[in-house]
């Protein structure tokens, strides 16, 4: 069989195909089909595109802000998952309260996911009310005047820029909002 | 052995050939590959430096990190690694066939659209025009151009392949084709499916994407290489076909399974989790009877290490692979991705696949093929030897220096006593030592640019010896 294949073409491409499909279609369209959880949205978690669509001027902040979060690559250097590691649940936790892990019904509306693999930031999964409107603001216009030794760079065409500074915040503001999980007040209240 | 010995067809060994290749597209491809080289290593440095020094070029948005970090890897990826293999591809397939490329205008319609294609990129992404998914940044009408581009080029091939002199296909013949099928479903699911999707289903889709880009395209089109170039340049015939049989189909079985383990304790179902795990282990059958394979084919030939460049780039790339591959189901493995996943451990991992082995694969068949497509001599054997140093020299330090800093980044991450911006600073010294390798690296870049364009240029001043 296998010395057939070595000479006839279109045998060849017949079971190169055919290895390959199998894992190729059982990875991919299989388990959202198998995993409902996938598709099911948390309790608490807002359908900001729908809302926007809707003409709610919040909701269209937030997806103002999440479009520029794409374009400028933050997601390169931040994830938004709180893994279920220990140390992941303590970074993203509030003060003395541990952050629940990231679980797939608070990323249902995300498009496209901004999951992220690279961690030169910290996590911002939870990052939602940690830090107020002026602390963003200072922070896009110099990391280094807040945090000294930061990596991260300036962002004057957003610190500067009203429209995109709201966008921006709103959407930061709104991370990791799906699962109530915080005992006090954030610094947005 | 003897019998299973590498059906490489006999004329393919001799100096003289049955067709008289013309090798314009691939000359082409090579050319242009080798400039995107040069211009992505550019890019490298800025956003290599832009870590050590946030501030540099930073008031301008459109050379921001964000937007300079993608137009790199797509550069890399796309605009050198691909290019360079599909002018390889449109050099060995004639030969391995027995018959010229079936057309080189299509060929070079196939470049000419390649270049617009990456053109389009150093546009749209510094513009900010980024669909927000890894290695599918390009907007969508890039992506229909490259299914364009990549019709073109399987046509060429196929009808190549079809209208063979040589009964029997040699495995870097099945490689290229399987690369060239799998790739069609891969492109397509990581930059149409997932424009249909959101959320968790979409990461996974964008993962599939992400792992097989790198192990259904690059790695089947950087092996096919090895198998051609390795006993081309060594005169040495391949050990074992069988070898190669089973080593092929089980990376067409095994690789696909793996693309989770990106979001290994991600949110995402634990039992596709496990099977990620379990596929990235297996994924060492393909790798070892590989590496076996051409480590056995050079038994009796090391001494051809010392001066035979092309020889130096490809077992080098050998050695790049193994560890690579060898890395990749350690870090799949719970305890281990608990320390290493998200740091810079897997940035020096990613390179040294990429820069190491499958460039070193491409740059070791470039030195071999374009000297023999110009009927010429390479320009400078010296710099070729040189280019090989400066890059094994700056690549190690490269990828040691990460995996050092990124190992111990990632204990630091799971002591959440240490403040995250102790761990941003603990970092500094080793991407300065990465700077620096990557300094290197693209002197290398440099060399290997310079030497290829003197080969054009003094072309019929240096008539090749034998042709
Ligand atoms: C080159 C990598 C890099 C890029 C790009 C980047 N950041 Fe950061 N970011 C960092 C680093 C490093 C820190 C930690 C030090 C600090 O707070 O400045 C950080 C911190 C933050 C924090 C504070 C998190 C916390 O929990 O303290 C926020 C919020 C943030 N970044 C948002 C953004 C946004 C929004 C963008 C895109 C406009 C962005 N970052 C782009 C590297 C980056």
């Amino acid at each position: 069989m296998i010395k057939k294949i070595d000479k006839n073409n279109i045998l060849f491409v017949a079971a190169a195909t055919g290895f390959f499909a199998i894992g190729g279609i059982l990875t991919t369209f299989a388990p959202p089909l198998l995993d409902a959880s996938w598709a099911k949205p948390a309790p608490g978690l807002q359908n900001y595109p729908e809302l926007a669509k809707g003409g709610d001027a919040h909701a269209d902040l937030v997806m103002k802000g999440r479009a520029i979060y794409v374009r400028d690559g933050c997601w390169y250097c931040h994830t938004q998952q709180t893994r279920t590691i220990e140390a992941d649940t303590v970074r993203s936790g509030w003060r003395d309260v541990r952050s629940p892990v990231s679980t797939p019904d608070e990323f249902v509306f995300d498009k496209p996911h901004l999951f992220g693999t690279r961690r030169v930031g910290p996590d911002l999964s939870r990052a939602g009310g940690k830090y107020d409107k002026q602390w963003h603001a200072t922070h896009f216009k110099d990391p280094r005047s807040l945090v000294p030794g930061s990596a991260m760079p300036p962002f004057p065409w957003i610190a500067n820029n009203p429209a995109e500074l709201d966008a921006m915040v709103a959407y930061i503001q709104s991370l990791g909002r799906a699962k109530d999980w915080r005992p006090t007040h954030d610094y947005e209240e | 052995m003897s019998s299973l010995a590498a059906p490489l067809p006999a004329t393919a060994t001799t100096a003289a050939s049955p067709a008289s290749h013309e090798d314009r597209s691939s000359f082409a491809f090579l050319a242009i590959a080798s400039l995107f080289f040069v211009i992505s290593g550019i890019v490298a440095l800025l956003v290599a430096g832009k870590l050590q020094m946030p501030t540099l070029l930073g008031n301008i948005a459109w050379l921001t990190y964000g937007r300079m970090r993608p137009l790199h890897v797509n550069g890399m990826l796309f605009g050198w690694l691909l290019a360079a293999d599909m002018g390889l591809a449109f050099y060995l397939v004639p030969r391995l066939c027995g018959v010229k490329l079936w057309s080189e205008k299509l060929g070079m319609a196939t470049m000419y659209l390649w270049v617009v294609i990456i053109l389009g990129a150093v546009v749209e992404i510094p513009l900010g025009h980024n669909q927000g998914l890894e290695y599918a940044e390009l907007p969508t009408w890039l992506d229909v151009l490259v299914v364009v581009a990549w019709l073109m080029f399987a046509a060429n091939i196929f009808m190549t392949v079809a209208n063979r002199k040589y009964e029997q296909m040699y495995v870097s013949l099945w490689y290229i084709m399987g690369a060239i099928i799998w790739t069609a479903f891969v492109y397509l699911v990581g930059n149409f499916a997932t424009l249909f999707t959101t959320g968790v289903n979409q990461a996974n889709l964008n993962w599939f994407y992400v792992h097989n880009a790198v192990g259904l395209i690059f790695t089947p089109l950087g092996l096919a290489l090895g198998y051609y170039f390795i006993p081309k340049a060594a005169e040495a015939p391949l050990y074992s076909h069988r070898l190669s049989m089973i080593g092929f189909w089980s990376l067409a079985f095994v690789y696909v399974w793996t693309g989770a383990h990106h979001m290994l304790h991600g949110p995402i179902s634990q039992w596709l989790q496990t099977v990620s795990i379990l596929f990235s282990v297996m994924l060492m059958i393909p790798v070892w009877t590989l590496v076996y394979n051409f480590f056995a084919t050079m038994k009796g030939q090391w001494h051809q290490l010392k001066d035979n460049v092309p020889i130096k780039f490809m077992m080098t790339g050998t050695i790049f692979y193994l560890l690579t591959c060898f890395q990749g189901p350690m870090h799949s493995l719970r305890s281990v991705n608990a320390i290493v996943s998200k740091t810079d451990w897997i940035v020096g991992h990613a390179h040294m696949a990429v820069l190491g082995a499958f460039s070193f694969f491409a740059v070791g068949g470039a030195y071999y093929a374009i000297p023999r497509m110009l009927k010429t001599r390479l320009h400078s054997q010296a710099l070729a030897n040189a280019s090989f140093w400066l890059w094994l020299v700056g690549g190690l330090s490269f990828f040691v220096s990460l995996w050092i800093g990124g190992f111990l980044q990632g204990l630091q991450w799971n002591d959440p006593s240490i403040p995250f911006i102790d761990t941003v600073k603990f970092m500094k010294p080793f991407w300065s030592v990465r700077l620096i390798g990557g300094t290197f690296m693209f002197g290398g870049i440099l060399l290997f640019f310079w030497n290829l364009l003197a080969t054009w240029l003094h072309r019929s001043e240096r008539p090749a010896e034998t042709v």
